[in-house]
């Protein structure tokens, strides 16, 4: 196996001797049971970080706009981590990455410049068969051990954690200007179009993503809304999931005992 | 209603495409697979309203008269006169709880926009119903601006016919909580939010008695330690009516699973707002309740 | 312990989608608006009990001025206010309960805030009935256990009758000059401050039995209890305690005698998924 080309030497070393069958995890014990009970075998605790200098982009004070400049920043800097990650993975011979944590941190040196790590465990299938999704590539996933093996009885396999995001100017006059009709409600086109529009977006690209991956669908999204560190009127609104693809028939679940906890 | 073009164009691209996404967590997800329903796509409503509440030109003290001790048009009023019988700049002469109306009309008309944004998309993806609603109503930037935001999963039905007019139902479970409603005989129909506001502008009696000075009018019957009337009938009254919108839509329905939220205002001085928001799933009886197998008692081990 | 009886989730969902698409009409009488969970509603249901109403009851008391800031002991017209507060709103949620037919409230949520001027007391909760019970003659109980806790007591033979309160509001003196001056540079109980939350705590025990004893009851359970100085006057320490009474209404206690279980979830989520006759 060639070395990664991306990665630091430091990181060759700890991946090394993590091909000899020694692992490293954060999964739980009980995400390990699980993980080992779907057939999977832990390879070990992979990252990918880059810190990106976010840049500036001009806002005019009274137009509603998406921020491109931005939105691609925040994009690119987390698509590098990922890739980083995979790339750490893939040197390990991985099928894939589970309990993907995708973050933003924010250092003293400097505001513009922002941190984002991805961090995961890399996983192998023990019966010898391929799970890298459709691009080759170990798949990722944000699935706890818990989520993994749940989906994994439904039938569908994950492909890769996927994400769009866009950075929104929200114009501030054109708000005063509607507030002209004093003492009324009324929606405010301009502003709901702005925000609906901005969330769509995300939403788009992301999906935009899973199509890439030819996945069935993409299943626990989540839409995050940050303003980092521009002022509340630019927002970044991210939206995350599981890229999954139907694979075989679901497994049927037994029926499960009904119970009743006595514990706190 | 004129405005935006209900659905913003990003979003038919996104629905069109082939594959579904859901906002639903994995167990969830595979409960729904094992009802039956198909996800066929992440849905959402959202509409900013501009919240003519306090700001300058604000309908401060609308909809209130001594003259009125019954509100308008069926809202709720009630009005307390002074019983001390003297006339000062700083007494309050009477006083009065009423409804605020227009400020349930213009939640409701945020809300229902975006929630009908919401089974708009729903139905462009051919949905039957929409499951796992989340709604966020809070207030955006500084300005009086509120945003109602609405997302649900899309999902249809397999082997079974669409929604009587199309109309998808929606709710806020999803998951096991969902398979077990309608294994105990209920069908979701619709979520339902209400809200109620009262706005209590008090008379020299309540005043006294929230400031601590009740023992000067001991001698007019006003105990030191006593109920304060207006301020507890204001509460109470901004509960049963946001009990009564709901009951109102409900019919023989059941509305599940009701959060109740409440939140109380100082305005100025003797000038309060109480509101109360509902929120539930509307779900009708189709069948019998299955009698259910007693549970095992267990105690976790770990 | 009863077989639960096979079901197929797929064709339950489809049944019922099919039912509605062809406009199916309520069965019900009335309408019901609850907070119970899916999972709440089915336990009360086996038990036979059915819930009918979210009912209210709340109360603003008032508190005269200067009670907080001068005397020695007990503030009585504190502990009254706090009395009176709890017993008005627990009449309105009883009235509530008895209108639309209830036998009890379960469920009950408490909000009690003590201000300077003031006592608020908000209760919530779900009015329930034995499954098509006339209504209830006497008076309803109250309870803030859940629903679930509901029908475990009621398994075990008990039932709850009402919330029992109880608070003390205690003037703790103030240390005079020299103590002050000397315990300053001194580890040394505050002995003043100590004696207070004791005596605070002895009454409002002492006044939440009572009530407890007054509804007949063998005792209260899921008693929580709030104690410390009042946000507004540090010299006057504050405990209140309230709790579920109940009694024994069967003959004899029925022992649950529980299964164990070693769960794989790391998150405690406390009967949900899977739970109760789950798919």
């Amino acid at each position: 196996m060639t070395g990664p080309t991306d990665l630091p030497k430091d990181a060759g070393h700890r991946l090394e001797e993590l091909q000899h069958g020694f692992f490293t995890s954060d999964l739980s014990v009980n995400e390990f049971l699980l993980v080992k009970e779907c057939g999977f075998h832990p390879l070990g605790f992979v990252m990918g970080s880059s810190i990106y200098h976010t840049g500036i982009q001009g806002r005019r004070w009274s137009k509603s706009q998406e921020l491109d400049k931005l939105t691609e920043a925040m994009y690119n800097a987390r698509e590098l981590a990922m890739t980083r990650m995979e790339e750490e993975a893939e040197a390990l011979g991985a099928d894939g990455v589970v309990g993907v944590r995708l973050d933003v941190n924010y250092y003293e040196w400097g505001s513009d410049a922002a941190e984002f790590i991805a961090l995961g465990t890399a996983v192998k299938a023990e019966d010898g068969k391929s799970y890298r999704n459709k691009l080759g590539k170990p798949f990722t996933s944000d699935l706890s051990g818990q989520d993994f093996w749940t989906i994994m009885q439904t039938g569908y396999v994950p492909q890769g954690l996927v994400m769009g995001t866009c950075v929104y100017h929200i114009a501030h006059r054109g708000l005063g200007q509607t507030l002209g009709s004093v003492g009324q409600n009324v929606e405010l086109p301009n502003f709901t179009q702005a925000l609906y529009e901005a969330r769509e977006l995300a939403m788009t690209r992301m999906q935009d993503e899973g199509n890439r991956l030819e996945a069935t669908g993409i299943v626990g999204v989540r839409l995050e809304e940050k303003t980092h560190q521009w002022g509340s009127h630019t927002i970044e609104f991210l939206s995350l999931g599981t890229a999954v693809t139907k694979t075989a028939d679901e497994v049927t679940l037994p029926r499960p005992t009904v119970i009743i906890s006595l514990d706190n | 209603m004129t405005g935006p073009p209900d659905v913003p164009e990003a979003a038919p691209r996104r629905l069109e495409s082939g594959s579904f996404s859901s906002g639903l967590t994995v167990p969830d997800f595979a409960a729904c697979l094992q009802m039956g329903l198909r996800p066929v796509g992440l849905v959402q409503g959202f509409c900013a309203m501009q919240w003519g509440w306090y700001g300058a030109g604000s309908p401060y003290m609308r909809g209130m008269s001594p003259y009125t001790p019954q509100g308008s048009g069926g809202a709720y009023a009630q009005t307390w006169y002074c019983p001390h019988g003297f006339v000062s700049g700083e007494h309050r002469m009477w006083g009065q709880n009423y409804e605020q109306v227009w400020v349930e009309q213009a939640w409701l008309q945020g809300f229902n926009t975006a929630f009908g944004r919401l089974i708009e998309e729903a139905k462009e993806v051919g949905a039957h119903g929409v499951i796992g609603v989340t709604d966020t109503a809070h207030s955006l930037l500084e300005s009086n601006v509120a945003e109602f935001h609405v997302l649900g999963t899309a999902v249809v039905v397999e082997g079974a016919p669409p929604p009587p007019k199309g109309e998808p139902w929606s709710t806020y479970l999803a998951g096991q909580r969902l398979a077990k409603l309608v294994e105990a005989g209920f069908m979701p129909i619709s979520v339902v939010a209400s809200i109620a506001s009262v706005r209590v502008w008090a008379y020299c009696v309540t005043e006294y008695l929230m400031e601590g000075g009740a023992t000067l009018w001991q001698t007019q019957g006003t105990a030191p330690v006593q109920d304060v009337e207006q301020v507890s009938e204001g509460l109470l009254a901004a509960r049963a009516i946001a009990r009564d919108h709901v009951r109102r839509q409900l019919g023989t329905d059941t509305l599940h699973g009701v959060t109740v939220a409440t939140s109380e205002r100082e305005i100025g001085g003797g000038d309060q707002v109480f509101e109360c928001t509902l929120r539930g799933t509307r779900v009708r009886r189709f069948k019998d309740f299955d009698p259910i197998g007693a549970p095992r008692p267990t105690v976790r081990l770990s | 312990m009863t077989t639960t009886p096979e079901a197929d989730p797929r064709a339950e969902m489809a049944a019922a989608a099919a039912w509605l698409a062809h406009g199916g009409a309520s069965s019900e009488k009335r309408g019901v608006t609850s907070d119970l969970s899916i999972d709440e509603a089915l336990l009360l249901h086996s038990i036979g009990w059915e819930p009918i109403e979210l009912v209210f009851g709340v109360s603003i008391t008032s508190v005269p001025v200067g009670v907080w800031t001068w005397g020695r002991g007990q503030i009585g017209a504190a502990s009254d206010a706090h009395n009176l507060a709890v017993h008005t709103a627990t009449e309105r949620l009883t009235k509530e309960c008895s209108t639309v037919g209830g036998h009890g409230v379960v469920g009950v949520r408490a909000s009690v805030e003590v201000h300077p001027h003031h006592v608020e007391v908000e209760l919530t909760g779900t009015a329930i009935r034995p499954a098509g019970a006339k209504p209830h003659v006497g008076r309803p109980f109250v309870s803030d256990l859940s629903a679930r806790d509901f029908v475990l007591l009621s398994n075990a033979g008990w039932m709850p009758l009402g919330l029992a309160f109880g608070a003390s509001f205690i003037y703790a003196p103030r240390r005079d000059a020299a103590t002050a001056l000397r315990q300053s540079t001194q580890n040394v109980e505050l002995t003043n401050l100590t004696e207070a939350l004791y005596a605070a705590r002895e009454s409002a025990m002492d006044r939440m039995q009572t009530w407890g004893l007054q509804m007949s009851a063998d005792g209260v359970v899921g008693v929580h209890v709030t104690e410390g100085p009042m946000y507004f006057a540090r010299h006057v320490m504050a405990f209140s305690a309230w709790g579920t009474a109940v009694h024994l209404a069967g003959d004899r206690h029925r022992y649950v005698q529980p299964d164990v279980v070693l769960p794989l979830d790391d998150v405690v989520v406390q009967f949900a998924a899977r739970s109760l006759r789950g798919d």
